[in-house]
């Protein structure tokens, strides 16, 4: 075989091609990654994709992958180029990526991102050497070093207190995402002709557009394990072997999947998804609710999770923002997911919101009795407390100053046939009794928040008008 | 049958690490194992006698090396004699082109109405109108509306989300899509952003663009999910390993985490460095007014940037440099350009000119400060406010100026003096020795200075003094 093309004329990587590194690899001899490098450069030649490659570089003694490679390189922090190489994959989708690596690479620090990736599917190409020992830290165990075999990190022969070696091939074949899986080594012939065709085919697979595969390759270090090259291919056959077995561990055919269309960068699309709007809403305020706060009304909702107090409080910003005021909403919950507390910090103001939290609020509307006993108190003298009756049934003690309105939002809903609207009850009667802002203005929030589910619309009027009926019943 | 004459092998011994693979290849026993040092290499190459080759050619299967064992052509004999070899191939220098910039083009929006939304959709919707289509994440409270959106937008934008199997892996794919020189980013929280580290370290090495949005909580450790300003070291001083720096933004508004975000890919391209946005819980969480800007951007290709092509080939994302002399370069090439960056600080001051306490402080804390100047005006007390919006470079210019005629000096921050320590180290390296005591108004554990807070501290203070 002459050396394939996808190899540099010259290694200028490689310590500015200084004498014989212009031509001389860094790798020891007998090192499995010449020859794992070589067929890959073949097969890279040989389907005609060297102007389509992107190869990542891993950390090991590959990390120099991009001296040799006359393709797009780049190089990864240790355990991310699978990763890495999805982030290429993504980019450009009629790129060929190859995440070469190594064992400490793949199958220890990295083995969150390999099997992430590898489960996730997309048409990458995995090449993994294995030759159970780190290399380039200077022969320190491998989470594929096998059992009694010695290294600098297991001086006395791994046992059991440092786990089992771990079985890439295997354990990547019993994911669904993968759809190549195989095994090959180096030692023979025999073996190097199966290791060169594995890699063409992953290749070929990706080039397809099919999917995920992963090829990984016996491979000798005589340097760390001290042996010979040639007593080295006999370790991997004899010792290795048995514990690896070499061949196809996975193959099913998929149809060519991935084809990603160019991103669209029309501007009337972003702003659609946005929901932007292009008209001005119609202002119904004459001025700034100045009954209650010169120029910055502090609410507060508090209720359960489902109570819909942010729903109610995003409509008083929006309505509030619609009028040309400034607002700000704080959501904030508690740990559950349903039923949980669920609270709402709300600031209306004339120019700008500059304190958006509400310690200390204006107007309270609680659903629920703890609500109402944690949050009454603070409500600022003169301020107003607006309370699910239906619910509470012996409201706390607050300052005199207050004003109070019970009404059962729960109740009202339940009897238009939908609970869920009660915040909406309690919209109407915050407005029935603050006068915060027109009817209108909090009608035309709901009805703009309610545009995709129009069916919705006349309940909701219908809850909004029974809030206001019955802060106008309590007002007699 | 006429056979295309297959050819026999050949080798140059200083290419030859005499490992011996091709010994067992060869059936007939051509190729021996040599005692002979070659003086070039110190190394030990097999030796050929090709009498019974028959060509076979899996001696050179058998070769790892890419110039070892190689077919024989015209002129290249056995008993070559061989002068230079680095020389021998030379350097067939690319024909392609040196890569170009395929610029950005700027494109127009229509005005709208302002927006109600939360702060992260506000800065989702900035990344979109940068043109990112690329955003990795994993879900974090109270960041994760962020990825939310964008897992919602970009599919229909023909872009991609995908929610990593950890931060470890968000970042490494920001890596990646950055190597191609697209823009990306992600949305994090404080322990996320703890975890992307290692890859913001190395894509500074690696001088690749990404924009971080860190909606920070409260720490350390799992800390919980409110709001806290606990990153601000880490984001100005602890980048991971290594020489690193990145501007870093602060936004104060829903509508700035939109600006900011178009800010922060524009630089991120213009140094090709990434930028951090420090959002505090509030930001992201708050729903405000956001008006969207009358541009958008479609992203072009920088001439850095890593793919197959011939022309692209030319280029490598990598942040290793063997030689300490090329590290050392680099480092000296990357400070010149977080020197450069200097001219990026960004300020706001609001009544400064007179003040003789000045508030100092940044994102939502900085609306309470305003709040408190505003009021401490109406009593009668020369206040302002100086808020940096960028925390790295931080703007000691506009800072001098804005505390030129100040009595006091006020620190509002959520969390336990680190804007005080910026603060202390810009004025420090600005040569400022003489400026007042700087006084603080501190929270921490998820929970902002309040106004009333600010305003005892300035007031109190008065009160000691009268």
């Amino acid at each position: 075989m002459s050396k394939a093309s996808v190899f540099y004329d010259k290694f200028e990587r490689h310590s500015h091609a200084e004498g014989l590194k212009g031509h001389a690899t860094h790798y020891c001899p007998g090192c499995g990654h010449g020859l794992a490098h070589k067929f890959l450069a073949e097969a890279i030649d040989e389907l005609g994709i060297q102007d389509r490659t992107v190869a990542i570089s891993p950390v090991g003694c590959s990390v120099f992958l991009y001296y040799y490679f006359d393709v797009g390189n780049s190089q990864a922090a240790h355990g991310r180029a699978s990763v890495v190489a999805l982030g290429h994959k993504f980019a450009n989708p009629d790129s060929v990526v190859i995440s070469y690596q190594g064992d400490g690479d793949l199958a220890s620090i990295g083995l969150a991102e390999t099997i992430a990736t590898a489960q996730l599917g997309a048409p990458i190409t995995v090449i993994f050497i294995n030759n159970a020992i780190y290399g380039m830290t200077g022969g320190q165990m491998a989470p594929t070093t096998l059992m009694g075999q010695t290294s600098s990190t297991s001086p006395s022969g791994r046992n059991q207190y440092n786990g089992q070696p771990m079985k890439m091939a295997e354990l990547i074949a019993g994911l669904d995402g993968p759809i190549y899986v195989e095994r090959v080594a180096l030692y023979d012939a025999k073996q190097r002709i199966k290791a060169k065709k594995a890699i063409q085919k992953a290749l070929k697979l990706q080039v397809e557009g099919r999917g995920y595969s992963f090829i990984e390759v016996l491979a000798e270090c005589p340097t760390h394990l001290k042996m010979t090259p040639e007593e080295n291919e006999k370790w991997v056959k004899e010792c290795m072997e048995p514990v690896y077995p070499l061949g196809v561990k996975k193959d099913v055919t998929v149809d060519p999947w991935f084809k990603r269309n160019p991103p669209s960068f029309q501007g009337e699309k972003i702003l659609s998804l946005a929901g932007a709007t292009y008209e001005h809403p119609v202002r119904n305020c004459q001025g700034f609710p100045t009954q209650l706060a010169l120029n910055d009304i502090s609410l507060k909702l508090a209720g359960s999770g489902g109570d819909g107090a942010q729903t109610a409080a995003m409509l008083i910003a929006r309505a509030a923002i619609n009028e040309g005021f400034d607002a700000t909403h704080i959501p904030s919950y508690g740990p559950e997911s349903r039923g949980g507390t669920s609270y709402a910090d709300i600031h209306v103001a004339e120019e700008e919101v500059l304190n958006p939290g509400s310690p200390d609020p204006q107007v309270l509307i609680a659903f629920n009795a703890p609500s109402l006993a944690k949050f009454g108190p603070t409500v600022r003298k003169g301020g107003y407390v607006i309370y699910d009756s239906s619910v509470v049934t012996e409201p706390p003690v607050l300052d005199p100053s207050i004003k109070l309105f019970p009404v059962p939002f729960t109740g009202i809903a339940t009897d238009l046939g939908k609970a869920v609207v009660k915040n909406i009850v309690a919209l109407g009667a915050l407005q029935a009794a603050t006068g915060i802002f027109p009817k209108e203005t909090f009608l035309t929030a709901i009805r703009v928040a309610l545009k995709d589910k129009c069916a919705l619309i006349p309940l909701n009027e219908e809850a909004f008008a029974w809030g206001i009926k019955s802060v106008e019943a309590i007002r007699g | 049958m006429a056979l295309k004459e297959r050819p026999k092998p050949f080798l140059l011994p200083e290419y030859c690490k005499g490992c011996g693979r091709c010994l067992d290849a060869c059936a007939k026993d051509c190729i021996t194992l040599s005692d002979q040092i070659n003086p070039l290499t110190g190394l030990m190459p097999v030796e050929l006698d090709l009498t019974n080759c028959n060509a076979c050619g899996l001696c050179m299967d058998a070769c790892p090396e890419p110039y070892g064992l190689r077919p024989a052509h015209e002129g290249e004999v056995q008993d070559f004699e061989l002068e230079d070899p680095a020389k021998l191939f030379g350097v067939k220098p690319s024909e392609a082109i040196e890569p170009f910039d395929i610029p950005c083009e700027v494109l127009s929006l229509p005005r709208t109405e302002p927006l109600v939304i939360k702060g992260t959709y506000a800065s989702a919707l900035g990344a979109l109108l940068a043109g990112c289509r690329h955003v990795y994440g994993y879900p974090i409270t109270p960041s994760t509306e962020g990825a939310e959106l964008m897992a919602k937008f970009l599919p229909k934008l023909d872009g991609t989300f995908i929610q990593a199997v950890s931060e470890v892996a968000a970042v490494n794919m920001m890596y990646g899509t950055a190597g191609a020189g697209l823009p990306t980013m992600t949305f994090t929280s404080s322990p996320g952003f703890s975890l992307m580290l290692e890859g913001v370290s190395y894509m500074i090495g690696a001088e690749l663009p990404g924009v971080f949005v860190d909606v920070m909580r409260g720490g350390p450790g799992l800390g919980n999910i409110a709001p806290e300003q606990s990153d601000i070291k880490l984001a100005c001083h602890g980048l991971g390993h290594g020489n690193t720096q990145a501007i870093t933004l602060a936004p104060s508004t829903p509508q700035e985490m939109l600006d900011l975000t178009i800010l922060a890919f524009e630089l991120s391209f213009k140094y090709r460095n990434p930028v951090v946005i420090l959002g505090d819980g509030y930001l992201g969480q708050m729903t405000g007014k956001v008006q969207l800007p009358e541009t958008m951007t479609k992203p072009g290709i920088p001439k850095w940037a890593v793919y197959g092509d011939a022309m692209h080939r030319k280029n490598l994302i990598t942040s290793i440099f063997l030689t300490e002399t090329d590290l050392e370069a680099h480092n000296v090439h990357l400070n010149a350009k977080y020197a450069a960056m200097q001219v990026e600080a960004r300020s706001e001051s609001y009544l400064c000119e007179d003040a003789e306490v000045v508030l100092i402080a940044c994102n939502t804390p900085a609306r309470t400060a305003k709040g408190a100047v505003q009021e401490l005006r109406q009593q009668g007390i020369k206040a302002g406010l100086f808020r940096p919006i960028t925390l790295w470079p931080f703007p000691v210019e506009d800072l001098k100026e804005a505390i030129r005629g100040a009595e006091r000096i006020v620190v509002v921050e959520a969390s336990a003096g680190q804007l005080e320590d910026e603060l202390h180290l810009a004025l420090s390296k600005a040569g400022v020795r003489q400026f007042p005591e700087l006084e603080s108004v501190r929270r921490m554990g998820g929970i902002l200075p309040q106004q009333n807070e600010i305003m005892a501290q300035v007031l109190g203070k008065k009160e000691v003094r009268a």
